[in-house]
C-alpha cells in the first residue's frame, strides 16, 4: 500500500482552503478511519471504480477503511431544520484499478446539505472556484447540468438503451461516432445536428447559456437549462466558470449541477463535486446535498523537481567534542543555517559546503 | 515544454501516413523527415512537438497528460478505455476486429467456448453482449497459433486483409467492430489549449474529408 498523505505541499493548500471554508462559515467534519462495509456495499458506484480494503472487527462485523467522506458525512449528521455546512481533511482508502495497489489518498472538500436554495448552489460553485484559485492562479471550473444532455435526449425520444451510449459519447466529445448512432437510429437530422452542438459546446458560462437558448430544446432539457440560468447570473463576476456538458456522473446519486475543476500541470480533474441529491435519499435523508472533494495528492505534481541540496552545510564529526559541536550547530541552525552532523557523507545526499569538527573548531 | 503542442504518434507505416496528414494540415516539422535517432522532433514555426511512440502507448502519453493530443487506434481505445477525448476519426490505419476460427468450426453452445486473444476486454464485451460463456486466453503474439494447436477453438484478432488467416488456414466468422486512427486530446490540454487543439483538429478534419 502506498502512503501520499504527506505529500508535500498538501498540507499547504489544506491551511489556505481551510481558511477560505472558515470564512464563510463553514465547520470542520472530523471522521474515525473504518466505517461498517455494509454502507459503501449499498452504494458501490458512487465511489467510482475503486476497491474497498475491508477487515473483520473484533466482534465479527465486516468493517472498511474509509473509501469516501461523503457517504460518512451524510450518515453522520442531520440536516434537519437548519443547513449543515461542513468542510474536511481526511485520507481514504482505494484502489484505483486492478493494477494499483491500495493508496492513501489525502483529500479536502466541503459539504452544504439541507433544503438547498439557489444562493446555496452558487455558493458552493462560488468556493470550488475560489479553492481551485488559491491552489493555482490558474484554473477552469467546468459546469453542467445532468439534465441538458439526458433531458434533450428524453425529450428527442432516443430509446432509453441508446441514452447511455449517447452520454458515454457527449463525455468523449466523440462527434463521429454520434453521427453514426444518430444514422442508426433513424433519428431526425435536426435532433442529430443539436446533439453535436450539445457536446462541443465549451464556453464561459453565461455565453454558454445564452448558446444553449438558441437550441431548440424540448421541455425537460429547457427545464434544466432555466435552472443554469439563473445560478449563472447568482455566479456573475465569479472568473474562472465554464460551460462544458461532457461531464458525465452517475444520475443515480447525482442529479442537477456537476462540476469538475482543472489546474495546469496535473493531467486529470483535482476537483470533482455537483449536486447529489439522489444519494442523500438512497441513504433515507430528506434532503438536498451539494459539495465536491479536492484530490490534494495530485498536487505534488505542482511541486518544483527534486531541491538542489538537502542543506546547506554537512559537518563531519570526529567525535572529539560534542559540547562545542553542538553549540555550534544550534547558532548555526539559530542563523538559518541547514545543517546535518554526520560521521561520512551520506549515500545520496547534496550539500552546498562541507567542513570538518575536530579539535573543538569548525574548518571548511 | 509548455507552450507547444506535443503530439504523440504511433511508430510504423500508421505513424507515417498521420504525420503526412498534419503536415498537410499545416502542422509540419522538418525535422521528421530528417530521419536519425530522434526521439523528439519541433517546429517552432508550426508551434508543434513530435514524438513517435509505441502505438499502444499513444493513449497512456496522452491520458496523462505528456501528449496534448495523439493518434491512437480504435482497438487500443477500446481496450484500454482511458479517459481522453475521442475527437476525430481520422480514416487511416482501416481494419475490422475479428472472430476467427478454423473453417467450418460449430459453435457448440453446451461448452464454454476457448477465445485467445490480445484484446481481452473486448473479447469479453463482446462475448458478454452475445450472453455466451468464454473462456478468455491473453496472448501477446502470434494468436493465429492458438486455433492451430488446439489452444483455444477461435481467435478474437485485428484483420487487416486477412492474408494471414488465409495463409494459416483460417477464416473470418464475424466481425465485432470496424478500426481506424482516432484523434484523440488529453482533458486538461484541451481545456487550456483550447484554440490550438481544436484549430488543429478542426483543420485536420477538413483535410479528411477533401480525401474523401
Amino acid at each position: 500500500m502506498e502512503s501520499t498523505f504527506s505529500a508535500p505541499g498538501a498540507d499547504g493548500v489544506f491551511m489556505k482552503l481551510r481558511d477560505i471554508y472558515r470564512s464563510w462559515g463553514y465547520a470542520r467534519y472530523r471522521m474515525g478511519k473504518f466505517e461498517e462495509y455494509d454502507l459503501y456495499a449499498k452504494n458501490r458506484s458512487f465511489i467510482t471504480g475503486s476497491s474497498i480494503l475491508t477487515f473483520t472487527d473484533t466482534d465479527g462485523r465486516l468493517m472498511a477503511l474509509k473509501p469516501d467522506v461523503t457517504l460518512s458525512v451524510i450518515k453522520n449528521t442531520s440536516p434537519a431544520g437548519s443547513l449543515q455546512k461542513l468542510y474536511y481533511c481526511e485520507s481514504v482508502y482505494r484502489a484505483a484499478d486492478a493494477f494499483s495497489g491500495f493508496s492513501e489518498i489525502q483529500q479536502a472538500g466541503l459539504e452544504c446539505l439541507g433544503n438547498l436554495d439557489l444562493y446555496n448552489m452558487a455558493e458552493v460553485v462560488s468556493l470550488a472556484a475560489m479553492s481551485l484559485g488559491a491552489i493555482s492562479g490558474r484554473f477552469v471550473l467546468d459546469l453542467a447540468h445532468l439534465g441538458l444532455i439526458g433531458g434533450f435526449l428524453e425529450d428527442a425520444g432516443v430509446p432509453e438503451e441508446a441514452r447511455e451510449e449517447f452520454t458515454r459519447l457527449a463525455e468523449e466529445k466523440n462527434s463521429h461516432e454520434a453521427a453514426a448512432l444518430s444514422e442508426k437510429l433513424n433519428l431526425p437530422a435536426e435532433t442529430a445536428r443539436v446533439f453535436q452542438e450539445l457536446i462541443h459546446l465549451r464556453a464561459p458560462l453565461e455565453e454558454g447559456v445564452r448558446k444553449l437558448s438558441a437550441l431548440p430544446l424540448g421541455p425537460s432539457a429547457a427545464s434544466a437549462l432555466s435552472e443554469l440560468a439563473r445560478l449563472a447570473i447568482a455566479l456573475r463576476g465569479v472568473e474562472g466558470i465554464w460551460l462544458d456538458l461532457s461531464l458525465r456522473a452517475d444520475p443515480r446519486y447525482y442529479n442537477g449541477v456537476v462540476m469538475r475543476g482543472f489546474i495546469p500541470g496535473v493531467p486529470t480533474a483535482v476537483l470533482s463535486g455537483g449536486r447529489y441529491d439522489g444519494l442523500v435519499r438512497r441513504l433515507g435523508r430528506d434532503a438536498g446535498a451539494m459539495g465536491f472533494a479536492i484530490y490534494l495528492n495530485l498536487l505534488d505534481r505542482l511541486l518544483p523537481e527534486g531541491r538542489e541540496f538537502d542543506a546547506d552545510l554537512l559537518i563531519l564529526d570526529d567525535g572529539s567534542d560534542p559540547s562545542a559541536l553542538l553549540k555550534k550547530v544550534r547558532a548555526l541552525t539559530a542563523s538559518g543555517v541547514t545543517v546535518r552532523v554526520d560521521f561520512a557523507a551520506p549515500e545520496g545526499m547534496r550539500f552546498r559546503r562541507t567542513a570538518r569538527f575536530t579539535g573543538g573548531e569548525l574548518r571548511e | 515544454m509548455s507552450d507547444m503542442l506535443n503530439i504523440a504518434l504511433p511508430k510504423g507505416r500508421l505513424g507515417d501516413k498521420v504525420y503526412a496528414l498534419f503536415e498537410k494540415a499545416g502542422f509540419g516539422c522538418p525535422e521528421v523527415l530528417e530521419g536519425g535517432r530522434k526521439l523528439i522532433f519541433e517546429s517552432p514555426d508550426t508551434g508543434v512537438r513530435y514524438f513517435f511512440v509505441k502505438p499502444s502507448d499513444v493513449a497512456i502519453y496522452v491520458e496523462r497528460g505528456a501528449a496534448d493530443v495523439g493518434v491512437a487506434g480504435k482497438d487500443i481505445l477500446l481496450e484500454y478505455t482511458p479517459d481522453v477525448y475521442e475527437l476525430l476519426d481520422l480514416g487511416l490505419g482501416k481494419c475490422r476486429m475479428c472472430v476467427c476460427g478454423r473453417p467450418g468450426l460449430r459453435d457448440d453452445q453446451r461448452r464454454t467456448l476457448r477465445v485467445a486473444t490480445k484484446f481481452s476486454k473486448i473479447a469479453r464485451d463482446y462475448y458478454a453482449r452475445l450472453g455466451r460463456s468464454v473462456d478468455l486466453i491473453h496472448l501477446n503474439g502470434s494468436i493465429e497459433l492458438a486455433p492451430l494447436l488446439g489452444l483455444s477453438d477461435v481467435i478474437v484478432d485485428i484483420v487487416e486483409t486477412g492474408a494471414t488467416l488465409r495463409e494459416n488456414g483460417l477464416e473470418v466468422q464475424g466481425e465485432v467492430c470496424p478500426i481506424s486512427a482516432r484523434l484523440i486530446a488529453n482533458k486538461v490540454s484541451y481545456k487550456f489549449n483550447y484554440p490550438a487543439v481544436t484549430a488543429l483538429a478542426a483543420r485536420v478534419r477538413e483535410i479528411c474529408e477533401d480525401a474523401k
